[in-house]
């Protein structure tokens, strides 16, 4: 399949281009401009199930959404144990334990855990993030109950058998190698570490192949004792279930659950971009295409620049109508894929941009997007633009409340970040009640009032000479971020 | 050239949870484009997708990609929305909308606030009736297809090899080349090329629309006949040949590329997806990789530990398909010994089948994923669309679990003994190079 702005699958098959853009981008959100007096369906309520909340006898916090109409249940536990927790040391050692706790618990091994959850036709998802660790589980309503039963297992009593410690290494290690080989990964990884450097956020999630290669099964040990625990943890049931069987079912599968900090570990912000102004080129010899990245700071999650930034985002680098795709896509034809993003996260965030070329228009991608960027910080946006904006984003904005996944994510952010109960039914109207100076305000902020850490994977010899005067470069070779 | 299966045809009931939801308005109006409506309230947003039936299938050696640098044409302005004015009145509308291109069939879709309905059909209709190609808007977009296939295929190790096996597993069929193109035909398509391809292939008499959500059912089809309904019908498209000869053995190909671990593509020729067999062939494929405890998965990742990860994709097609696996190997394997171990399972599966217990797995899985493609508006629009092309009848997402539970496990077993066999195989292996710098 080929598509318009998606990435590739591994074969050409005919698949929905559901996949994320090449510019891989945070959607974004709002509502319509000041409308007519006729209804609006942006201004029409949204659907959005009661919350109910209860704890369970070992602390655990439960948060039960009942939605029909298919018979199936999304679950999530959520705990503060992502990669910030990692060991200075032991990077990646979150995510290498959290592969690990579907590999045997004290009653199953690895075999029985697939089989229980695979043959009702559910699936089961372990994801590491930088603040979170999350295990999901979506599964026909008839079997929730069991389900529940089996993240409490995961997270009660995982035993880390050596050799499952042993192979998850070996395969870690094998993937590093392979990652060499994505262009777009290895840029990413080198974008982390320019822009946080020694800051928990400053590794890639996964750490690396010479933190993980040093990992024991005691690391893995220690890291489940220290940092998963029902005090930091949040479990969120959406589906068609019965609130009342769900707070049962979790007293049930975590009564009894000991363990973890008492709260979750305080990440400080970010002191200074660490390569700001500065330019890696991250040499990949056989590169017929350079993948660029720009980057500045952001602002955390839950930050008041949100909704402004949001919408300024949306003009400058997120729809198909905006800035940079217009300017570096439709008018040069210089790419494929170009968006720009917030990335907030629970201590701090990023402002960045994404984008790749030909080897031989590296410089000139840079320059137009750098261009764009300095226009909006200049500039700022003009209304009818932030109208666009606004009405994009709130048209689309119900989207996110379609599914029971996308439900319980929203569930999730909005509890572990304080963003308060009613933030997906009051986001359009916040969103709405933006202006073009509040705009203006955070595009003067964000928009590389510094000089931005700039990353190139590529052709070094060709494009070294290519990017004079853009500050000091550094040239790395691809292997250095395995 | 669908088989009957009388025995199954009782089963093919359809499934009481999907039933209700798919409440599905039907119609076509006098210039032959086809019409599906379905009703659903649950949040204040739409979607819309055209299918026009044309795909790389219906392309010529010379110019490859047409389709699909076609597709990118579609946005790129018409008789009353001009260059840029699609993204522009869509996005400042509250909605968004892109397109895939596959063998098959080029799908473009739009999700939208329901109030919008009206704009998108006017903007929809616009670049049907009436699209302009100009020569400057083609120069420009045959160097962002360009870009795409660089980061695709060109720098991308799956791209490379999912682009050579085609041109193994297909010698006659326009399933040989790749949907993206060609890099020189893609610099070759002219923009007479592109008219002509125009006026053949999206006529409405070649589409079909699909609209699900916050709608009115009637209001909506009295939309569309008034948007679409003055579009001309075009010419019957020419029918594609399908002049593939029969494969007489296996066939290899070796890529030397820099690469850090040496992988394994192989594809089986499988049969159309209107085959009867096609269903117990996805039985396969979900006892063979689907989730951790499958038998590949278990077999080369967790116990041989030879594969990272091992995946395999059936995708139907209107044309015999292909069943293709991918082994994403170790900087040390040896790709040889990956292959023996994968046969020896595709054999036992040949041989002795699979338990009850597995076919009743796979059966709640492809039920689960079923029902998991439905929950929203797009996935329901989409499914409607892709059965109906590929199968023929939309009806198909009500009766696909219920024709999934027919199957038995002697079907699976003699799918598996007729197509996952050396005779049908072509394997493109690749083996690390030293960079060129």
């Amino acid at each position: 399949m080929a598509s318009r702005k998606s990435r590739p699958s591994k074969s050409s098959a005919p698949r929905r281009a559901a996949k994320a853009p090449a510019s891989s981008r945070k959607a974004g959100t709002s509502r319509k401009p000041a409308a007519p007096s006729r209804p609006s369906a942006a201004s029409r309520a949204l659907t959005f199930p009661t919350l109910h909340d209860s704890v369970t006898s070992s602390g655990l916090k439960v948060v039960a959404a009942e939605r029909g109409p298919l018979p199936m249940v999304s679950m999530r536990l959520v705990l503060r144990a992502g990669s910030a927790n990692d060991p200075a040391d032991k990077h990646g050692l979150a995510d290498f334990t959290a592969r690990l706790l579907r590999r045997g618990t004290r009653r199953m091994d690895a075999s029985a855990i697939d089989e229980a959850v695979e043959f009702v036709g559910a699936s089961l998802g372990v994801g590491v993030g930088e603040d979170n660790l999350s295990i999901a589980i979506t599964t026909p309503a008839e079997h929730f109950a069991q389900m529940l039963g089996i993240i409490g297992q995961l997270v009660r009593e995982p035993v880390f058998p050596e050799s499952e410690v042993a192979d998850a290494r070996e395969r870690a290690l094998a993937q590093f190698a392979n990652d060499l080989d994505e262009p777009s990964v290895i840029a990413d990884r080198a974008m982390v570490r320019a822009l946080w450097g020694d800051h928990p956020y400053g590794h890639d999630v996964g750490g690396s192949a010479r933190s993980v290669r040093a990992f024991t099964r005691d690391d893995v040990v220690a890291y489940h004792r220290e940092r998963i625990g029902p005090k930091v943890a949040l479990l969120v049931v959406v589906g068609a279930v019965d609130p009342r069987r769900v707070a049962d079912a979790a007293e049930e599968a975590f009564a009894g659950w000991t363990g973890g900090p008492e709260e979750r570990r305080v990440i400080p912000p970010l002191a200074r971009v660490a390569q700001a102004g500065r330019v890696v080129v991250v040499d990949k010899p056989d590169q017929t295409q350079s993948q660029v990245r720009l980057g500045g700071p952001g602002y955390r999650l839950g930050h008041e620049d949100y909704f402004p930034s949001t919408a300024m985002n949306v003009a400058l680098g997120g729809g198909f109508t905006s800035r940079l795709m217009s300017e570096v896509r439709v008018n040069r034809g210089l790419t494929y894929g170009i968006g720009s993003w917030f990335d907030a996260m629970s201590a701090d965030g990023i402002f960045a941009v994404s984008t790749f070329t030909k080897t031989e228009s590296t410089r000139e991608i840079i320059d137009v997007s750098l261009g764009e960027i300095a226009k909006m910080r200049t500039g700022g946006i003009k209304p009818e633009e932030l109208r666009d904006a606004q009405a994009y984003m709130g048209g689309l904005y119900p989207l996110r409340t379609e599914t029971n996944e996308s439900i319980a994510s929203s569930i999730a952010d909005m509890r572990l970040n304080g963003l308060g109960d009613d933030w997906v039914l009051r986001f359009r109207e916040r969103l709405g009640a933006v202006t073009p100076k509040q705009v203006a305000a955070v595009a003067k902020k964000y928009c590389f009032a510094e000089a931005p850490a700039v990353v190139v994977l590529g052709k070094a010899d060709a494009v070294k000479k290519q990017l004079k005067h853009l500050g000091p470069i550094t040239v790395v070779p691809a292997s250095e971020y395995e | 050239m669908r088989k009957a299966s009388p025995k199954k045809a009782p089963a093919r009931a359809a499934d009481p949870a999907l039933q209700s939801l798919f409440d599905v308005h039907e119609a076509t109006l006098p210039n032959g484009l086809q019409v599906r409506l379905l009703e659903n309230h649950l949040a204040p947003v739409v979607s819309l997708y055209t299918f026009f039936k044309v795909g790389s299938r219906n392309e010529r050696p010379g110019i490859t990609g047409i389709s699909h640098l076609f597709e990118h044409m579609m946005f790129n302005g018409a008789k009353k929305y001009g260059p840029k004015m699609f993204d522009k009145t869509l996005e400042s509308n509250g909605g968004s909308s892109n397109a895939y291109t596959s063998h098959d069939m080029t799908v473009y879709y739009d999700d939208f606030a329901s109030d919008a309905l009206e704009t998108v059909l006017d903007l929809e209709s616009d670049r049907m009736r009436s699209l302009r190609i100009s020569d400057a808007m083609l120069a420009s977009e045959r160097e962002v297809v360009k870009e795409e296939r660089r980061v695709r295929t060109d720098n991308d190790i799956g791209g490379l090899m999912d682009e050579e096996l085609g041109t193994l597993v297909y010698k006659a069929h326009a399933y040989r080349w790749p949907i993206i193109g060609w890099m020189a035909d893609i610099d070759a398509i002219t923009r007479e090329d592109c008219q002509a391809y125009f006026r053949t292939y999206y006529a409405p008499n070649n589409a079909v629309l699909y609209i699900a959500g916050d709608i009115d059912p009637k209001k909506t089809l009295a939309l569309v006949r008034r948007y679409y309904g003055d579009i001309p019908r075009g010419p019957v498209p020419a029918a594609v040949v399908n002049a593939e000869p029969e494969q007489r053995g296996e066939r290899r190909s070796v890529i030397r590329h820099p690469a850090q671990s040496p992988a394994v593509m192989i594809g089986y020729r499988g049969p159309a997806a209107r085959d009867e067999d096609t269903l117990a062939l996805d039985v396969a494929q979900y006892v063979l990789t689907k989730g951790e405890g499958s038998r590949l998965t278990r077999s080369l990742v967790y116990d041989q530990k030879l594969a990272v990860s091992v995946g395999l994709d059936w995708s139907w097609r209107i044309d015999p398909g292909t069943v293709l696996f991918f082994l994403e190997l170790k900087p040390d394997s040896e790709p040889q010994k990956v292959e023996a171990a994968l046969y020896a399972e595709l054999e036992k599966l040949a041989r002795d089948g699979i338990t009850e217990r597995e076919l009743q797995k796979a059966l709640n899985n492809l039920r689960s994923d079923h029902l998991r493609e439905l929950g929203t508006n797009n996935g329901r629009a989409h499914a409607l669309g892709n059965y109906e092309a590929l199968l023929g009848d939309w009806r198909h997402v009500l009766t696909l679990p219920s024709a999934y539970a027919a199957i038995t496990s002697d079907q699976v077993k003699a799918a598996a003994a007729k197509y996952l066999v050396p005779e049908r195989r072509s394997v493109v292996t690749l083996l690390p190079a030293p960079t060129e710098a």
